[in-house]
């Protein structure tokens, strides 16, 4: 006679091991597998972020299909959030989703421990003059875990002082040096419909990414060589009342979420002289309208500036990794990374920002020239285990300084403990 | 003699069969995650007994979210439930035009707590909204997700979106009223607010009690609203249970926390649940 409740038991059983995902065991150096155009074969399903620089590779894609007829590529793009989520639910389960991902610098650590990305240094070294020293140091810095390259430099987003240059004129102002000047410089600019500065201190992430700019300026570091974290300082205590002066003094009324779409409205309707943001806003705040060709980017006061970036890597549960590898080998090679920044791209080889073409063809020998300056001295906010989580709670403790919720000395101490506590978990 | 299982429970079985599937375990598979430190991006787990639920004691974070979402709860119900209750009492007494009425009011419940979320952060966004330009003209400035009225931003949201289906509750409520009550207390002269007091109100408390009980679940879920809008901040001012539980889990890879915050949730939300019930039911017993 049949039992219900036991078959349904079984069923329910085998329906729940089945939903529980497998894990790969990653490869020592990656191997190399084909790259010959002709025999490479396979469907690369790519998740990207919404973001300008996606827009120029879907451009640039007709080229590569004639280049690998046997690859396809599809790019899904989607917020910040949700890429994210996705990407980590495409990791975990037991048939990718992606087969090829961008990786955000701070994710870098805890992607490679979690052993969710494939080793590419052999699949570097087989690549016919791809010169990989060509692509800027520090950005190949972030990519590498235990001696190991995990990600392909994208497109950088290194932070920049973004100004009106026409303003500047007017005020006989020149680009800010220290944070005296910007100090000055903000608050020489603000009048009645103009902020003298558009400020991002929103909590979490963007405060920080705006902060550390100040805190490199008063001298301050965040992290030593050790990975020791160095946030409780005096020059960490002069930064942040800096920066709380001049929001007080020069930001827009009730800014305080403000994060970069607020940041950037603000500038391209002349609500806002200036802000530090990514350097590769300036084309597109200079494009068209009424303050066409009016902006121009300066390195950070102090010369170092926050440094972020995008890597394009391969998932060890990557469905086509020779079909990914044949696409991000094609693109960043010398020769097409010239046509991405070209197109528009944010810049990451040197070659490309030394070659006069693309100064011809693209923003301008002086725009390429400070990009170049910034790539130079530049670092990201976190390196290591935990980065994001990291990020989040001193960005947490900033915000609350910012808002009068906490005293500055307070607000440091608070956020260097818990940096040092989150990067030990 | 094989022992047979009742006829009824066969019939249960499928039933039983896929909710056990469904919500024993996950249920389940949750509360092993709690007891263990499990991380999406390390690959070595190990069982860690009651550290994670330990660890939350002293997590600062933690308590300040619970209060946060403490008091938005009793202020987003309590102000649900007194302009539902007036609006309910208003379309009772409504002669024409009943229905558009009603439909209209009820929109705001259709729509996706995370549009209305995404709505709003426009609508009161200091440079693009509609609402500081009209409050600008009357040279007014109202920084609504500034530190002191974040977390009353959110509230006023969540009762633009919820008031009515309260009204819907209560209103179903008052039309099942019997009558007879009413016509004795207008025949004897009693106002209208001694009516109110002393018989719309205790007749009502049954279905007070399940509105209210109803709309507090789904308020300690709030989610979607602070994660259009101010990502929890300024600073922690509007870091909700829920939120916090999505960061930990998803953005900071920490399954095993995050779980056992969930369990804890569910503890206080049953005990809430279990003390509400019992005192609006006990004060109808004792009327």
């Amino acid at each position: 006679m049949k039992r219900p409740i036991t078959v349904m038991a079984v069923l329910a059983a085998v329906a729940a091991l089945g939903a529980c995902g497998g894990s790969d065991e990653p490869s020592g150096g990656g191997g190399t597998g084909t790259t010959d155009p002709a025999q490479v074969k396979g469907a690369v399903r790519v998740i990207m972020e919404e973001v300008p620089d996606t827009d120029v590779v879907k451009e640039l894609l007709p080229g590569f299909r004639k280049a690998y007829p046997g690859v396809e590529v599809k790019i899904e793009a989607l917020p910040y959030d949700q890429m994210r989520d996705r990407i980590v639910s495409s990791f975990l389960a037991a048939k990718p989703t992606y087969d090829m991902i961008i990786v955000d610098n701070p994710w870098m650590v805890d992607f490679v421990e979690g052993g969710f990305l494939d080793p590419l240094d052999d699949r570097i070294k087989a690549a016919k003059d791809y010169a990989f020293e060509d692509f800027s140091e520090p950005l190949r810095k972030i990519a590498q875990v235990d001696g190991k390259t995990y990600g392909v430099p994208f497109y950088n987003y290194g932070l920049a002082l973004v100004y009106r240059k026409d303003l500047y004129e007017k005020a006989g102002l020149s680009a800010p040096q220290t944070l005296d000047d910007l100090k000055a410089a903000a608050a020489k600019l603000t009048s009645d419909g103009r902020s003298g500065i558009a400020m991002q201190p929103q909590k979490g992430y963007k405060i920080f990414e705006e902060w550390g700019n100040y805190l490199f300026a008063a001298g301050g570091s965040i992290q030593d060589d050790e990975g020791k974290v160095t946030l409780d300082s005096p020059e960490a205590r002069t930064a942040l009342k800096e920066y709380i002066a001049i929001y007080k003094a020069s930001a827009p009324k009730n800014s305080l979420n403000w994060a970069f779409d607020e940041a950037i409205r603000a500038a391209s309707s002349d609500k806002a002289a200036q802000l530090l943001s990514y350097n590769w806003t300036l084309p597109t705040l200079n494009k068209e309208g009424e303050l066409k060709d009016s902006f121009a980017v300066a390195e950070v006061p102090g010369g170092k500036a926050v440094l972020g970036a995008w890597y394009w890597s391969i998932p060890a549960n990557s469905a086509t990794k020779d079909a990914a590898w044949s696409f991000i080998e094609w693109l960043t090679s010398q020769a097409q990374e010239k046509q991405r920044v070209i197109a528009g791209g944010a810049p990451v080889r040197d070659s490309v920002l030394d070659d006069p073409e693309v100064w011809e063809q693209g923003y301008g020998e002086e725009y390429y020239k400070t990009v170049k300056e910034i790539l130079a001295d530049a670092a990201p906010l976190a390196h290591g285990r935990n980065a994001e989580e990291m990020i989040n709670v001193v960005g947490e403790e900033l915000n609350a300084a910012v808002a009068g919720q906490k005293s500055v000395d307070d607000a440091i101490s608070a956020a260097a403990t818990r940096a040092e506590e989150t990067l030990a978990k | 003699m094989s022992r047979r299982i009742p006829i009824g429970y066969r019939f249960l079985a499928p039933l039983l069969a896929l909710l056990a599937l469904l919500v024993a375990y996950p249920l389940g598979y949750s509360l092993w995650l709690s007891l263990t430190n499990r991380t999406i991006t390390r690959q070595e787990i190990a069982f860690v007994g009651l550290d994670q639920y330990s660890g939350l004691l002293s997590n600062a974070g933690y308590g300040v979210a619970m209060r946060n979402t403490l008091i938005f709860v009793v202020c987003a119900v309590g102000i649900e439930l007194a302009l539902g209750l007036l609006i309910a009492l208003a379309l009772q007494r409504q002669r024409w035009a009943r229905d558009v009425t009603r439909a209209f009011l009820l929109t705001p419940m259709f729509v996706t707590p995370i549009a209305v979320g995404l709505m709003f952060r426009f609508l009161l966004n200091q440079q693009l909204g509609a609402i500081p330009q009209v409050l600008d003209t009357a040279g007014v400035t109202i920084d609504f997700f500034g530190p002191t009225l974040a977390l009353a931003t959110i509230v006023a949201i969540d009762v633009w979106q919820w008031t009515p289906f309260m009204v819907l509750l209560l209103l179903a409520g008052l039309e099942s009223l019997p009558r007879q009550p009413f016509e004795a207390a207008k025949v004897d002269g009693a106002s209208m607010w001694m009516t109110f007091r002393r018989i719309t109100l205790p007749l009502l408390r049954p279905v007070i009690a399940i509105a209210v009980v109803l709309r507090a679940l789904d308020a300690f879920k709030i989610f979607e609203y602070v994660f259009a809008t101010t990502r929890g901040g300024p600073g922690t001012a509007t870091e909700t249970i829920q939120y916090q539980i999505y960061r930990t889990a998803f953005q900071f890879f920490r399954l095993g926390e995050a779980a056992a915050m969930g369990f804890v949730l569910v503890g206080v939300v049953l005990t809430l649940v279990v003390v509400l019930h019992r005192l609006l039911m006990r004060q109808e017993a004792a009327t």
